[in-house]
């Protein structure tokens, strides 16, 4: 199967600072890749160099086998890359169907068409299992997790074959975590979308993760499917193996 | 769609999220305030069916109401114009002047209308590219729109305020008659209506501009830019044109405006639309709409355009009551609706 998206040899330097340096994965539909680092191990560089904010200086970009260079968002954005941001690009004082359409309004004639807005919101929402009663409600009105999955089904529904989420249960609670890992478990189960999952929760990783990609200083420490890694694994590799083994032992002392 | 894993939203009562809530209650507490008023003093039917009386109230709130359409847009967008009230005296004073050097008045008409329009495109364009606030560079035009106006005419014709009156009267002889054109903009005396043309463009404008912003894409875009710009730009919103063009919009009422003043009182005046910015800037907070944008509206603003009118011409008609305490009123009711519209915005916010 060819992977929806893949990355070969890709560097990112900003200066004589690497930022990335040779980073090579894929993402396959129906699959979500898990994209594990630490602050400063060059996860927002990479969604960048995804999502055409930046141009990677050395490697290729492949989606659907095919080569890609982006120079705009606007052109990742075509090209089927749906990057949902951490602060989501939401407006919240506009009624849920504004937000869905911002940007990309329906007119009917001269006008917008309000009804058939509100009417596909509601749809899309509730294919990933949120059922808004009423689309023409401000967006401030819904839960920090409702607020995710109206983000993520906004770049579905605007024709996105790679979604990429930015740390996106980092800013909420226990409870809208769990919400949010639902939400993109629905998305994993429509079997046409590769999704890259952004995070430094091996918790939440390990729960909907296929595979695994580890980040670490701008390069790729290790990388496998879900039966090479177990949670003790995981949480070595996420708090940096060898110096984890040496605080312990500082500790112990 | 009934499916028992859906969760529920719940439903917001819609009435409590529109911004000019609090406007309809102040409108209303400021008729039946004034009412009483002028009965206690045998006033009511000078102000309330007496024609004259009507004029005097609904000619203000025309006045004020259409620089508040564009305060209120602005607003909505995140942005301010203090240049508002100094740009109808320069809109006066360029047509005043090419009128006295022989321009016809509609291609004067025209030329001021761009003259204004460039200069909400400079205000626009020093907003988005330098960043700086625009309460400071519409400050800045404040001074220099008024005294650039005044400036120009008295080097050119040594007067500063110019009668137009011959430019605007029929020919003796025949050939094209300008009143038929003077009927176009203020056509109003022509048709023997009763009120200025102000009050029709008023409500004209108010029906284009409150279909525009909730009803198209523009209007969209205008709650994106005041709201969240950078989440608009994500989402290819262009908000600095947008930004652009409704200081565009803004100068251009003022030269409406501006035009209108010089035809019906047939002269041009340094002080024309003095302080009227400030007024339409409070009809707009009255009116709901939210100081740091991204809220409210433009029936908020003509409802805050109204209070202002009633209590402003009001006051004259109840002897009792000092001018001066109009002022302190006025004060009070902008301060008394900013509070009542922050705590109904708050209530959308959290639902």
């Amino acid at each position: 199967m060819t992977a929806t998206i893949q990355l070969r040899g890709v560097s990112k330097f900003f200066g004589n600072i690497i930022a990335l340096k040779d980073i090579s994965f894929e993402a396959h539909k129906g699959e979500v890749t898990a994209l594990l680092g630490d602050n400063g191990a060059g996860k927002s560089t990479l969604i960048k160099c995804l999502s055409g904010v930046h141009v990677p200086d050395e490697g290729e970009i492949i989606i659907e086998g095919k080569p890609v260079k982006f120079s705009s968002p606007r052109q990742a954005a075509a090209a089927g890359i749906g990057t949902v941001y951490q602060d989501l690009a939401l407006q919240p004082l506009m009624s849920v169907s504004r937000n869905f359409f911002l940007g990309r309004e329906i007119n009917k004639g001269f006008f917008l068409d309000l009804d058939r807005m509100s009417k596909i919101t509601r749809q899309e929402m509730a294919k990933l299992g949120i059922d808004v009663a009423d689309p023409n409600q401000p967006i401030g009105t819904l839960s920090g997790g409702q607020r995710q999955t109206l983000a993520i089904s906004r770049a579905i529904y605007f024709g996105a074959k790679v979604l990429i989420l930015d740390e996106p249960t980092s800013a909420l609670g226990q409870k809208q975590q769990l919400e949010v890992l639902r939400t993109i478990n629905e998305v994993r189960n429509r079997k046409d979308i590769a999704i890259i999952f952004i995070t430094h929760n091996d918790l939440h990783a390990r729960l909907i993760g296929d595979r695994f990609t580890f980040l670490n200083r701008g390069r790729i420490l290790a990388d496998g499917g879900r039966s090479d890694m177990n949670t003790e694994n995981l949480r070595s590799l996420m708090a940096g193996g060898a110096e984890l083994a040496e605080l312990e032992a500082e500790l112990k002392n | 769609m009934e499916d028992e894993r859906l969760r529920k939203v719940s439903s917001l009562q819609s009435f409590i999220s529109r911004p000019e809530l609090g406007s309809v209650f102040g409108l209303a507490i400021i008729v039946v305030t004034f009412m009483t008023l002028t009965s206690i003093s045998g006033t009511f039917s000078a102000m309330w069916t007496n024609p004259i009386g009507i004029q005097a109230w609904v000619e203000l709130a025309a006045f004020v109401g259409i620089l508040a359409i564009g305060a209120s847009l602005l607003m909505i967008a995140g942005e301010f114009d203090l240049s508002m009230g100094a740009n109808i005296a320069l809109a006066g004073h360029s047509f005043a002047l090419l009128l006295t050097f022989g321009v016809p008045v509609v291609p004067a008409i025209l030329i001021t209308f761009i003259e204004l329009a460039i200069l909400g495109f400079i205000m626009g364009t020093i907003v988005v590219r330098t960043g700086l606030p625009s309460f400071i560079v519409t400050l800045g035009f404040w001074f220099a729109s008024r005294g650039f106006a005044v400036f120009l005419s008295q080097t050119l014709v040594n007067q500063s305020r110019l009668s137009v009156k011959p430019y605007l009267k029929p020919p003796a002889g025949g050939g094209e008659d300008p009143t038929l054109i003077d009927n176009i903009f203020a056509f109003d005396k022509a048709f023997g209506l009763p009120f200025d043309a102000e009050v029709y463009y008023f409500v004209i404008l108010v029906i284009i501009t409150a279909f525009m912003l909730h009803r198209t894409r523009y209007g969209n875009w205008i709650y994106a830019a005041g709201g969240d710009a950078q989440a608009a730009r994500a989402v290819g919103v262009p908000v600095n044109r947008v930004k652009i063009s409704l200081f565009m919009i803004s100068t251009c009422l003022a030269c409406l405006l501006g035009v209108l003043t010089v035809m019906t009182s047939g002269a041009s005046d340094p002080k024309a639309g003095d302080f009227r910015e400030l007024h339409a800037i409070a009809a707009a907070v009255i009116g709901g709409c939210a100081l740091m944008g991204g809220y409210g509206s433009v029936i908020g603003a003509v409802l805050g355009a109204l209070i202002f009118a009633i209590a402003s011409r009001g006051i004259n008609f109840v002897p009792f009551i000092d001018n001066n305490l109009f002022r302190v009123m006025l004060g009070m009711m902008v301060l008394g609706a900013a509070l009542l519209n922050q705590f109904l915005r708050n209530r959308v916010l959290r639902g």
